[in-house]
Parts: structure tokens; sequence; C-alpha cells
């Protein structure tokens, strides 16, 4: 029997969070009609990168649809004064 | 003025030498004092907390941290805390620290925090012994961290953070995982002891004002929130905007 979607996805994230290329755990996962979508933030483009290499290799055969954002990491454009 | 810096969650590693090098080129000039709310390492190894400790070894104001989840993974919490205090930063767990900024003094309790959860929808430390751990952990650092700020006597008083200790600043996580995000006995102990802002990190889709219910303003600086390298804060301390207020 196929894996359900729903415990599928719980696997991937925990091993996502396990991976030694991701260790991410605010990722949010979604998988329907064998398309893997993954959300969330990461600090650099080559970790964006390595989350897709590792869901390929996890879930060979599926649609990987990468839409975590990378978070900017400028000087503020401004301060809060609070009293 | 005092000036504070903040931010948290840089999940630093090997691979992101002079992520914030640029972002921090200017901070100096900017604020008084660098605070880092925990998660300061992907996953707690050594060789990461090296990275970021290279990166703000030489900057030339206090550096002030707590440690979080994540920088406990690889069971090398004493390592890290070594790491990051030999580059110059205080690492406080339950501790405080007083800095002299511009002839007022700062205060700084810190501690990582815990979860449990919120008023109405928390964990007990009830039944079985794993729940009595979880639950007594929150309460053994929220115990900790009210006795750092009792014994602060400062003309500001700041709490710093890596769990959330309020549910507003939550708002953009999913309701479900709240008891692992934070827990109202933080925000008790600052309510009960007494501060003027707090800090925390740890929910990256959250947001980032909130208040204690005593009224007490937090700020949620997880980079994926503030979205910055840092952001900052200023308050006047008490003792000069009382003379101010005497003066006029």
């Amino acid at each position: 029997m196929e894996t359900p979607d729903d415990y599928l996805t719980e696997d991937l994230r925990d091993r996502l969070i396990h991976d030694p290329r991701v260790y991410e755990q605010d990722l949010t996962i979604r998988i329907d009609q064998r398309k893997l979508t993954v959300g969330g933030n990461v600090t650099t483009a080559e970790r964006q990168q390595a989350i897709t290499d590792a869901a390929r290799e996890l879930l060979p055969g599926y649609e990987i649809a990468n839409e975590t954002t990378v978070v900017p990491s400028s000087e503020p454009d401004s301060e809060e004064r609070l009293r | 003025m005092i000036r504070i810096a903040a931010v948290g969650d840089l999940h630093y590693g090997v691979d992101t030498r002079n992520l914030l090098r640029p972002g921090f080129e200017h901070l100096a000039e900017r604020a008084d004092v660098l605070l880092l709310a925990g998660d300061l390492t992907r996953c707690g190894d050594p060789a990461e907390a090296q990275v970021l400790a290279e990166e703000i070894r030489d900057l030339p104001i206090p550096r002030v941290a707590v440690l979080g989840n994540h920088d406990y993974h690889a069971d090398q919490e004493d390592r890290v805390r070594g790491i990051l205090e030999e580059a110059g930063v205080r690492v406080l767990e339950g501790e405080s620290i007083v800095l002299e900024i511009d002839h007022a003094r700062l205060g700084i309790a810190g501690s990582k925090g815990f979860g449990g959860g919120f008023t109405g929808a928390c964990g007990s430390d009830f039944g079985e012994p794993e729940m009595k751990a979880f639950v007594g952990h929150t309460k053994k650092v929220a115990d900790r961290l009210e006795n750092a700020l009792r014994r602060l006597d400062t003309d500001l008083k700041v709490a710093l953070l890596h769990y959330a200790p309020v549910e507003q600043t939550l708002v953009g996580e999913r309701l479900e995982i709240y008891p692992f995000l934070g827990s109202y006995l933080l925000a008790e102990a600052v309510d009960r002891a007494g501060a003027d802002l707090v800090f925390h990190g740890h929910a990256h889709h959250g947001i980032e004002r909130g208040m204690t219910p005593g009224g007490i303003p937090v700020r949620n600086v997880a980079q994926p929130v503030i979205r910055h390298a840092y952001n900052v804060y200023s308050l006047e301390p008490k003792l000069e905007r009382d003379r101010v207020l005497a003066a006029s």
C-alpha cells in the first residue's frame, strides 16, 4: 500500500529537520497528487537549493515546488523609539 | 537615550561565513549594545558557533546573547557558549549583566526560556515523568529569569529570551504549535519582577510587536520576522527621564 500523503508529509518534514544540508524546523510541507510544495524562510540561496536537492532524493519521482524565501539581512531602515 | 540592537535566529553554519558582516557594518554607530535572542547556530555544532564568533568578535559594542533550541541540538551547548564568550559575547542563562551606557545603567536578564503554552491552553506538570519534565523545565527557567530580573537595580531592565512569553507575537504561526513556541510563565516572571522591554525569537512566522499582560513591550526579533540584520530599539533611561520631568 502506498503511504498516505499525511504520513508522507510528516515523514519528509522530519527527515528534512534532521538532514545536515537542511536542519530547518520552520518549513511548511504539502504533498498532493505526487507534487511536493515546500515553504518557509531560509538564510541563504545555497540552503534553499539544498532543500530542493534533499527533497528530490527523499521523494524520487515527485514534482518539487520550492517556495521558500531567502531572508534579507541588510541594515534596518529605521529604529523604534519605545519611550 | 539607550539604543539596543537585537536579532535572533541567525542559524549560522559553516556555509554562512560573512553573511551578516555587511549588515553589521554601521552597527556601532546606530546602537549601544547588540542582543542575540538564541538559535545562533543551525544545529549547535561548535564549528558553526566559531563562524559567528569570528563575525562579531571585533564589534566595538557590548554583545549579549541567550542560546536557543538549535544551539542545544548537538548536546554541545557548553562548547557553543564557551566559543561565543571567548569572542567577547556574554551568554546568559538565568543570569544577568549590567552595562554602563552614557551614564545610565542597563540591566539585561537572559534565559532561553521554554515551551508549554499560554493561558487557557497550556500544559501542566502532571502525569507521566516526561510531561512533568517538560513543564517543570519551563517553571525552572521562568523562576531563574524572575530572580535574575529582581537582582537588577538599574535604570533600564531588559529581558532577553529565545522562546516567546506572549501569544501576540506568534500571530501567523499555526495555533497547534503555540505550546512549542513559548509559555505564559515567562511573561508572568517578567511582569512580577518588572522590566522595560522583552526580546525573543523562535517564532519565524510571527509578528514583531506584542505586550505582556502587565503592559511591558515584547519584541519578536527572529530574523525571518524583522527581515534585517538587526532592528534598533531606543529607550530613555528612567533617571534621565525623571531629571527632565523634574526640571520642567
